[in-house]
């Protein structure tokens, strides 16, 4: 029998031991073997293949589906449509208020379709090949609407999406902190900027989505075998739509080739699948092909920010800015109105800003939903805060670097509680941009002008200051809708010692190659006295396991936190256990025994005074006779980790909305040929600050990793829509992601500020913040300084947007207007 | 995608008109055509290959004559359904009598939805520019042959 222990206290800093070493990653082995097992590579009899019929229009009425067809193929076992969906399903809960609340989301289009590549019906057939070209045989007739790709334009409502929710406002609200109004009356010069826009991209994982997807009649339950990264909050969408308890929903992963939030939101293609397992009495796969995921999976937030009007005193001291966001969700709030609240997390970025508003307005328009992506919403924030910092310090002739000094939030005032009620759990930014700046040679930069200026290359300097904000409160949710009954956070895992000495770890998280297996090893190794190689991390999920829980999953920055957490809650509850235990064999007191080397043993004691973990394991699973009745140790323990955040004040929109904040601090150098406006980046550092490193290796890695998705939105990666809606970079030939040979070398340093708040010092960092995106339009902006001094307006700047930027930098300038008293 | 300009042809303006109004001369003009049906004085199908990227998209292409005012004007809409396209195409020619030939004002907004769509923007102008140009030259000759006889 397991028991489950809940805790909120937080615990000491391990000393010593594997937890800070780089051990060899367990992962790696079974994964550069060929041997892992993603979903793709589950197999079973009788499996018909799924292909979806997408509209090809952005916006347009569904006249009528004729299926006829493509079920008279030989060898298609069955089709679905949006009429069986409405009639089988009820739509998905919806996280908003009116109006968006009133928006009804199907897993296929009914009646009408709202973003080109939405899937609008589904064929199964014997083969993935066959399915597809038994989906060409569906003849869909539509009836074209005008479409909306430009979220400002479809707040005015002309043309409304969702006509059951009367308008194409989401989620509206104003949030202010402070006053805003007094710091601009008594500021010494107010900046403004009438508009800045981040762009749409997302960070496309290596592997698409799918599930294999098997449906037991008896029992009546589905079992996914998916690459769903929260599996937990997918259960909470998809029972209620699908008419069933979440007890009737198991969801299995083992490997997953990279999510990055973009594997969230699946739970539409996940119904259909579940439906047609039903129908179809037959268990039933999915793969969804690279141009598909492009079109209609998950992109990142598109945002607006207009008007902004910032406070600066004359040393250089910002207090305060006010902004209008226009935040464009797609076609569906699928995980939205979320992101209206999350950028709060980190609402003044790394800086001392006491007085903020934000008239915050998310818009639908007839482009793919978005869903999380790496960084999500406290990245396109937080590049809204670096552009203002480098536009104020360029415009009122201030030092980039001393102008963040002064204003960033000091060491000493952590823990610091930033104006909406966050407290940012520990860091120093100000050390970490030094040793950035040393990295890259700050020092001889105007040498590298000159050297640059010498070859007629323009040289910039930038810098990317970012937070990762992690382990989130589900709280802030009621922010935006105070009936909705979500808060605080949670994570299970079990650890036992099985009959032959194993020690034996499952976790609740969805490792997508975060290393979880190797860290979670590090943890319990440390804590019950063996070496990792001891200790078995059951690879993957499995909402069977028992050791989940309601937001178990991989996301927000969160596993060094809240899976370690409970691994480590987990692993102590047996360590206490087997201490109990070998006392009572070796008739010692608990304070005399101790577990190292895989030994319980008397300190001090003699040799023969030892029981292998093995003994232990025997005694209670298989030789218990002798144990007396009240003493029944079971050496297998769950563990819930759940971090404290108390209740938000949902008055004045505060509380504590994450736990902990990871920074990271990127400089860069980049040259830029003024002829076709094409941007090399010549020289890159990362300094990461996310309290203790478990496993520095795995640290460097998310950093890497974060850096190249942010280098690749920074310069390449962008979601284009013609005016009809039409996606125009629906693949990796007009989408182009960083290869290796456009990645910079990376220099990376590491400031290690533990977190006072989370069980082992540590905090989450795999998102990185976009640290990236800030620097390169840092960067950018500071290269052609000398060419007009045009303001980089937007997140993503390709070689014709610098090229634009040179031939008329009045244009951008017009932007920025500069009020001195 | 809008695509505009002015054809000056041999032939008289009736001429040009018979040529431009006749189902069956209309089906020689157009490229890739693979067969064609008319259905009555207003309406046509066809089954097209379009040549875009690699390979041809295979499409059948729906016609209605919107409007007519003879020997001067006609609008016809043409819409198109293949593998992962949707084709809109809205086209109207005006003629105009220059000396003893014809002075012909064309201009057509096509439209290609769906994935091709999307792949297809690198390459639909040139190829729409050398279909217009095919058709041009196809109509000239025709127009050249009808008022010989």
């Amino acid at each position: 029998m397991s028991t489950t222990t809940i805790t909120t206290e937080s615990g000491t800093v391990l000393e010593k031991g594997a937890i800070g070493q780089s051990i060899p990653r367990k992962e790696d082995r079974r994964l550069v073997q060929g041997q892992g097992v993603f979903f793709d590579d589950i197999r079973r009899h009788g499996t018909g293949y799924v292909h979806f019929v997408r509209s090809p229009y952005a916006h347009a009425k569904i006249v009528s589906i004729d299926v006829s067809a493509a079920l008279a193929l030989d060898g298609v076992y069955g089709t679905i449509t949006g009429d069986e969906v409405a009639i089988h399903t009820d739509p998905f809960f919806e996280m908003s208020t009116p109006p968006g609340a009133n928006i009804k989301d199907y897993a296929l289009a009914v009646g009408k379709v709202r973003f080109q590549g939405e899937p609008v019906a589904a064929v199964c057939a014997t083969t993935r090949e066959l399915a597809r070209d038994a989906a060409e045989l569906v003849e869909v007739e539509y009836e074209p609407l005008p479409a909306l790709v430009d979220a400002e334009e479809a707040a005015k409502d002309e043309v409304v999406l969702h006509e059951e929710a009367g308008s194409n406002i989401v989620w509206s609200g104003v949030f202010d902190w402070g006053d805003v109004d007094q710091a601009l009356a008594e500021a010494d010069h107010v900046v403004k900027i009438k508009r800045l826009h981040f762009h749409r991209f997302s960070s496309t994982p290596l592997e698409c989505s799918g599930a294999l997807v098997e449906y037991q009649k008896g029992t009546g339950q589905w079992t996914l075998y998916c690459n769903h990264q929260m599996p937990g909050v997918g259960a909470i969408w998809m029972a209620p739509a699908l008419r069933c308890g979440i007890d009737k929903l198991r969801f299995v992963t083992q490997d997953i080739g990279g999510a990055f939030g973009n594997k969230i939101c699946l739970h539409p293609y996940y119904v259909v699948l579940c439906l047609l397992a039903r129908k179809l009495g037959r268990p039933v796969q999915w793969t969804e092909w690279r141009t598909d995921q492009h079109t209609a999976n998950a992109h990142g937030n598109e945002r607006t920010f207009l008007d902004v009007e910032v406070a600066v005193k004359a040393d250089g001291e910002m207090t305060g800015f006010k902004v209008k966001a226009v935040d464009d969700c797609g076609a569906f709030p699928r995980y939205e109105p979320l992101g209206c609240i999350i950028w709060a997390q980190v609402t003044p970025g790394c800086y001392g800003w006491r007085n903020i508003r934000v008239d915050f307005t998310q818009a639908c328009t007839n482009k793919a939903p978005v869903s999380p992506n790496r960084g999500y919403s406290r990245m396109q924030h937080l590049w809204l805060t670096e552009r203002v910092v480098d536009i104020v310090a360029a415009e009122l002739g201030l030092d980039p670097v001393e102008v963040r000094k002064r204003n960033y939030v000091k060491a000493e005032q952590m823990p610091y509680e930033t104006p909406n009620g966050c407290v940012y759990d520990s860091g120093d930014y100000a050390r970490s941009l030094d040793i950035a700046l040393e990295l890259i040679g700050y020092d001889r930069l105007d040498e590298r002008r000159k050297d640059a200026a010498a070859r007629g290359k323009l040289l910039g300097f930038g810098i990317g200051s970012t937070l990762d904000s992690g382990t989130n409160n589900f709280g802030q949710s009621q922010l935006l809708n105070p009936e909705l009954q979500f808060s605080g956070n949670n994570e299970a895992a079990m650890v036992k010692l099985d009959i032959f000495g194993e020690v034996v770890v499952t976790l609740g998280t969805v490792p997508q190659g975060q290393g979880h297996e190797t860290t979670a090893s590090q943890v319990v190794s440390d804590i019950i006295g063996c070496s990792p190689e001891q200790v078995h991390v059951r690879p993957g999920h499995d909402s069977f396991f028992n050791s989940s829980a309601g937001f178990s999953g991989t996301y927000a920055s969160q596993f060094a936190v809240t899976g370690l957490g409970a691994v480590k809650g987990a692993a102590e509850l047996l360590r206490d256990e087997m201490i109990k235990l070998a006392a009572f064999v070796l008739q010692a007191p608990e304070e005399a025994i101790e577990l190292a080397d895989g030994f319980a043993r008397i300190k001090d004691g003699p040799e023969e005074a030892a029981l292998p973990f093995m003994a232990l394991g025997a005694i209670v699973n298989a030789n218990n006779a002798f144990l007396p009745p009240d003493f029944n140790p079971t050496l297998n323990h769950r563990y819930v980790y759940r971090p404290y955040f108390g209740v938000v004040d949902v008055e004045k929109k505060m509380g504590k909305l994450t736990l902990t904040y990871a920074s990271q601090i990127h400089a860069c150098l980049v040259e830029i040929d003024p002829e076709t406006g094409q941007t090399e980046i010549v020289d890159y550092a990362a300094v990461d600050d996310c309290g203790v490193r478990v496993h520095p290796q795995i640290v460097e890695g998310q950093v890497h990793g974060a850096t190249a998705h942010a280098i690749g939105a920074a310069l390449h990666e962008d979601f284009v829509y013609d005016e009809d809606g039409t996606l125009l970079t629906p693949n990796f030939y007009d989408y182009h992601v960083p290869h290796t040979m456009d990645m910079p070398p990376l220099k990376t340093g590491y400031v290690e500020s533990p977190s006072p708040v989370s069980p082992l010092g540590a905090k989450g960092m795999g998102e990185g913040g976009g640290g990236g995106i800030h620097a390169i339009c840092s960067a950018i902006q500071d290269a052609l300084r000398s060419e007009g001094a045009p303001i980089v307006y937007d997140s993503c700047n390709p070689s014709h947007r610098v090229w634009s930027m040179l031939q008329d930098a009045e244009q951008t300038r017009a932007l920025v207007e500069v009020t001195s008293k | 995608m809008r695509v505009e300009g002015v054809k000056e042809l041999s032939g008289g303006r009736e001429v040009v008109w018979e040529v431009l109004n006749d189902p069956a001369s209309m089906a020689k003009l157009m490229p890739g055509v693979e067969s064609f049906e008319v259905t009555d004085d207003t309406h046509w199908s066809a089954n097209v290959k379009v040549p875009l990227g690699l390979g041809g998209l295979k499409m059948k292409m729906n016609f209605e004559k919107t409007e007519e005012r003879e020997p001067e004007f006609a609008r016809l809409v043409a819409k198109g359904t293949g593998v992962g396209a949707i084709m809109n195409m809205d086209t109207a020619f005006t003629l105009t009598e220059a000396g003893s030939g014809t002075s012909m004002k064309w201009e057509a907004d096509v439209k290609i939805a769906g994935p091709v769509g999307s792949m297809g923007q690198r390459v639909l102008q040139p190829i729409i520019n050398q279909q217009v140009e095919n058709v041009l030259t196809a109509l000239e000759k025709q127009v050249s042959e009808a008022a010989a006889q």
